[in-house]
């Protein structure tokens, strides 16, 4: 079981890091929420596999299922932000929001 | 099978983040979600698989797929030409960092306790009742926040656009 905690940890590091590049290359804003997507896809994964490690899965779930939620309200909240500013800025372009400036 | 499942995540994930068309994101990401979903099912988590498959590789996915038809057009942002070949050096080296590391865990990974009493739902209301206060006030919030952001100016007669 040890050993399943420790693959899974592993897997859950590389979603981690394959969101944060995606956060810190990309351009197009909803790719920007879909990075952020991943990231919380690594982190449920890791909470319920360090849960069915110790025994507490129950507790893991319930951790899970708050991530879960916390994440569509963001996404959600996001996603109206980012229609919003493509009916100003005409563009998906994170870029394009410099213009807000000053 | 597990490991089937874990490498069927992490790659429908690049493939979301990596793949041009919006639409071919979005529902990569959702078959990503439909892994994790049964991943979560192995592992004996019922209740966080049912969540992740209903709320995320649904819910999310359709909101997702709204967004990306309520922008369509708008969505060809050129990303950098260096990005593409930048990716596979990263996660190598990434997947490497992270195998060391995880070898050296091996050895001190803190034991298994004995399972916990009661079910889900006794430890869900009697256990983590502040965080079902937390969740209701995330969603009531989101919910503000969305409406607040399509609300219409009333009393003059114009729309939020000023084009």
């Amino acid at each position: 079981m040890s050993n399943l905690w420790v693959l899974n940890l592993g897997f859950a590091v590389l979603l981690v890091g394959v969101g944060l590049y995606c956060l810190l290359t990309m351009r197009n804003t909803v790719k920007l929420l879909i990075g952020i997507e991943v990231i919380a896809k690594g982190v449920t994964l890791a909470l319920v596999a360090g849960g069915a490690a110790r025994g507490n899965l129950m507790v893991a779930q319930s951790l899970a299922i708050t991530v879960i939620v916390v994440d569509v309200a963001v996404i959600a909240t996001a996603l109206a932000l980012v229609i919003n500013i493509n009916r100003h800025t005409k563009s998906l372009d994170v870029r394009k929001l410099t213009r807000l400036k000053g | 099978m597990h490991l089937f499942l874990l490498i069927g995540l992490v790659a429908f994930s690049a493939v979301a983040i990596l793949c041009r068309e919006l639409l071919k994101s979005a529902i990569s990401l959702a078959v990503a979600s439909i892994f994790l979903a049964l991943l979560l099912f192995e592992m004996g988590a019922v209740y966080a698989g049912v969540f992740e498959l209903s709320v995320v590789a649904g819910l999310i996915t359709v909101l997702f797929i709204t967004a990306i038809a309520l922008t369509r057009g708008d969505g060809d942002v050129a990303e950098g030409r260096a990005q593409r070949w930048v990716f596979p050096l990263f996660f190598l080296a990434l997947a490497v960092v992270d195998v060391l590391v995880m070898r050296r865990l091996l050895g001190r990974i803190p034991a298994i306790q004995g399972s916990e009493s009661g079910g889900f739902s006794q430890v869900l209301w009697n256990q983590r009742t502040f965080d079902l206060v937390g969740q209701v006030g995330v969603i009531s919030a989101g919910v503000l926040a969305v409406l607040a952001l399509f609300r219409r100016e009333g009393g003059h007669g114009k729309g939020e656009g000023h084009e």
